[in-house]
């Protein structure tokens, strides 16, 4: 991108992006450690995800206020307006993302002390998570470099996520069905799926917001094969 | 091709294949646009541009100055105003012009009032007050005046007097106000005064402004112009310009990144 | 405070403060020249005229040569006459001249034209312009009028009224102007009731300055309105003035004559200085609002 007459500007925007890139490479180790909590049952690393946590929430309203000072000071318009509305909500859908990892770790910890859950196929949801985590790894690349066609890609790649989260549930159901012994902490797992599965979705809005950023499309709520149109 | 507005508005103004020269010197490239009625359009642009030499075609002020001329179509209402039949007198007293620096005649304010329709109106002295004070009304001047009509014109402050000129024009009732550059020399509170007065006199009149200040183009336009070295390079509604420009050129400009 | 001190130790900026102190004195002594000759001359006037200044100066003629006390009344009357003639005649005239100027002809070929030929009337000699009105308007008629003498101020009048006013419009900004073409005006209401008003200050100090100047002119009035012994207001012969009586009383054998004359001539420089006063006064009031 071009270089803004004053330098100044220049800064104070490669500053808040580079922070809302740090913002974004906390969270996905949080996500990482969530589910590796889970695969090994370590209550010592669940307990460390949920430390982090205070972290992300104070990066989140640093850059919040970051913004609002940018805004404030610099009146941007066309595609510098559309960059700060776009880290605000990736800012948001990052701490979100934190969230669910927060839930996750919980989640273990509750398994953990209910005892009852190694015989559960945890072995699928490592392959969700990594999925997912994996896909908000390529958004906060696609970012940085403000990337439209790796967005799209993403778009298209949540659908997967989607998909590996329908079939666990009903995976889950014929665990349910067989023994209803396993149904409490069936759906702890479940809890956990669904949390991988959200993580996959706030992957997805950051590549929207993208797409918002270099094309001034709004892309969100509309069908994948109408986004790639607007893109052109 | 930069676009025109759309068609659903009625046009005061209808500008086509305009070039204009300041003797072999072009000030102004095939310049084709649509000013709206009742709208706010605004002219943005780097210094010599061209937006001012633009708006003074609409006036044909420049017809002042022996070795300016302009080539084209200006089609106000339907009517070619820059052929030789054209009377400039009374074209100008359908479009006024409010100037940069704030220009009260030596005389009272009532008499800046008056002056003007008194050139083409024949009105009775109570019909003048009324007319004198429905103008200084307008120009949202009227309160602080009106214990201080017969005073000079030249002993207002500078905001008060751009609003006294604003005042001046309104008062014959024109169709179109032209404003070049109104409130550079005024300070931020006169400033938002008068951009104020911009935005409640669009409901009875076309306004056409120009502006070197992007930021007052957004906040008071409807559609704006976006000109460079004579050419206009894009036009469109004020929100789509400063959202998501269509021209490279212009997202340079407008986001600073110009020059 | 230590560097402003160390920056005037300077042999540099010693020498700039004694280049300073000549160059002071030098100027302030050649004011006091220019000022010790100019009260010189208003002693040497007053001292001589000031015992001519009572009330008979203005109720008596002047006297026939010989005849003791005598005022110069006649003269008052024929000078405020023959000058307040030539300013109803040039004020008009050189206003409007003037306004073509600045208005209309701008720089085309006539107004450069009536430019230089103005230029060179304001240098003519006001001997060579008495001459010519003697030509036109005192030769054919056989004798001399005071209506001639008005016409011979009248051309020393009208250049610099002329010019005066163009320069005052000049200094009126354009954009007052396309103000007021904006409106729809024609140009010559914007030239009369909007140009002109604000120059209208500049151009009464511009009449005001002519006036003075014509007051004291006496080569022009030899030629045309000569002189009268007695109290007359007919235009049409010859006519008293102050400038022809100084002429006459100053080089004369009488005592009387000569004191007269130093009334006269204290009267006109007296009335010259309120002019200049008066313009200076009116044009910074006007400059100040």
């Amino acid at each position: 991108m071009d270089k803004h007459i004053s330098s100044q500007f220049d800064a104070e925007l490669a500053h808040v992006s580079s922070r809302v890139l740090e913002l974004g490479g906390l969270v996905e180790s949080q996500i990482r450690h969530a589910v590796y909590s889970l695969s090994q049952f370590s209550t010592e690393v669940a307990n460390q995800v949920i430390a982090s946590e205070t972290n992300v929430n104070a990066m989140e309203i640093e850059i919040d206020r970051e913004l609002s000072s940018i805004i404030a000071r610099r009146q941007p318009t066309a595609r510098d307006l559309r960059l700060l509305i776009a880290i605000s909500k990736i800012t948001a859908n990052l701490e979100r993302a934190g969230d669910e990892s927060e839930k996750i770790a919980r989640m273990v910890n509750s398994i953990i002390n209910s005892g009852n859950s190694r015989a559960l196929p945890s072995s699928e949801l490592r392959i969700a998570s990594d999925l997912a985590s994996g896909l908000l790894r390529k958004a906060l690349d696609a970012f940085a470099r403000l990337d439209v066609t790796e967005a799209v890609s993403i778009l298209k790649e949540d659908d997967l996520i989607d998909a590996e989260f329908d079939g666990f549930v009903r995976k889950l159901v014929t665990y349910m069905m067989e023994d209803p012994r396993t149904i409490s902490a069936s759906l702890d797992l479940l809890f956990i799926a669904k949390a991988i599965e959200r993580i996959g979705d706030h992957a997805k809005n950051i590549a929207e917001f993208i797409i918002y950023v270099v094309k001034g499309a709004d892309v969100r709520h509309i069908a994948l094969a109408d986004v790639e149109s607007a893109v052109q | 091709m930069p676009n025109t507005n759309n068609t659903n508005l009625k046009n005061a103004i209808e500008i086509r294949n305009l070039n204009f020269y300041y003797g072999t010197f072009k000030g102004l490239s095939d310049v084709n646009l649509n000013i709206a009625e009742n709208k706010v359009t605004a002219f943005i642009g780097p210094s010599g541009c061209g937006k001012s030499t633009l708006l003074r075609t609409l006036n044909r002020m420049y017809s002042l100055y022996p070795g300016q001329r302009a080539e084209g179509e200006i089609k106000l209402y339907g009517e070619d105003i820059l052929s030789k039949s054209q009377d400039l007198n009374l074209l100008r007293a359908q479009v006024g012009m409010v100037f940069q620096k704030p220009t009260p005649f030596p005389m009272s304010i009532y008499d800046n009032i008056a002056f003007g329709v008194r050139l083409y109106e024949n009105l009775s002295r109570s019909d003048m007050d009324d007319r004198v004070e429905w103008a200084l009304t307008k120009a949202a001047i009227f309160n602080e005046v009106k214990d201080k009509l017969g005073q000079s014109g030249l002993s207002l402050s500078g905001g008060q007097q751009q609003r006294l000129c604003i005042a001046r024009s309104v008062a014959v009732k024109p169709k179109v106000i032209l404003l070049d550059e109104p409130t550079s020399a005024l300070d931020p509170i006169s400033t938002a005064k008068v951009e104020e007065l911009v935005s409640e006199l669009k409901a009875d009149y076309t306004v056409a402004i120009v502006t070197h200040n992007m930021q007052q183009a957004a906040r008071v336009s409807d559609f704006t112009a976006y000109m460079y070295l004579g050419e206009l390079i894009e036009f469109g509604e004020t929100d789509q310009i400063f959202m998501k420009p269509t021209r490279q050129e212009t997202e340079d400009y407008i986001t600073g990144r110009f020059g | 405070m230590t560097m402003i001190q160390k920056m005037s130790d300077t042999a540099l900026y010693r020498s700039r403060q004694r280049a300073n102190l000549i160059g002071l004195t030098l100027s302030m002594f050649a004011m006091f020249l220019g000022l010790a000759a100019l009260l010189w001359i208003l002693f040497v006037l007053f001292s001589n005229g000031f015992a001519a200044l009572d009330i008979t100066l203005f109720t008596n003629d002047t006297p026939a040569p010989g005849s003791e006390g005598g005022g110069i009344r006649n003269a008052i009357v024929g000078s405020l006459m023959i000058v307040g003639l030539s300013v109803l005649i040039s004020t008009p005239l050189g206003v409007l001249a003037g306004i073509y100027l600045s208005e209309y002809g701008d720089t085309s070929k006539t107004a450069e034209f009536t430019r230089n030929v103005t230029d060179i009337m304001l240098s003519a000699p006001s001997i060579v312009l008495g001459l010519f009105v003697y030509a036109i308007a005192v030769a054919p008629v056989g004798h001399f009028s005071g209506y001639a003498g008005s016409l011979a101020l009248s051309l020393i009048a009208i250049p610099v009224v002329m010019r005066t006013t163009e320069n005052m419009l000049r200094l009126v900004p354009g954009s007052l102007r396309e103000a007021a073409f904006a409106l729809g005006a024609p140009r010559w209401k914007v030239s009369l009731m909007v140009t002109l008003r604000a120059a209208k200050s500049g151009v009464i100090t511009g009449v005001l300055l002519a006036v003075a100047r014509i007051s004291g002119e006496t080569a022009p009035l030899l030629f045309t309105a000569l002189n009268n012994q007695f109290f007359s207001t007919n235009m049409e012969a010859p006519m008293a003035n102050l400038p022809v009586v100084i002429f006459q009383f100053a080089m004369s054998p009488y005592q009387n004559w000569i004191q007269l004359a130093w009334g006269a001539a204290l009267l006109i420089t007296l009335t010259v200085l309120l002019l200049n006063i008066l313009a200076r006064v009116f044009f910074r009031e006007k400059v100040k609002s």
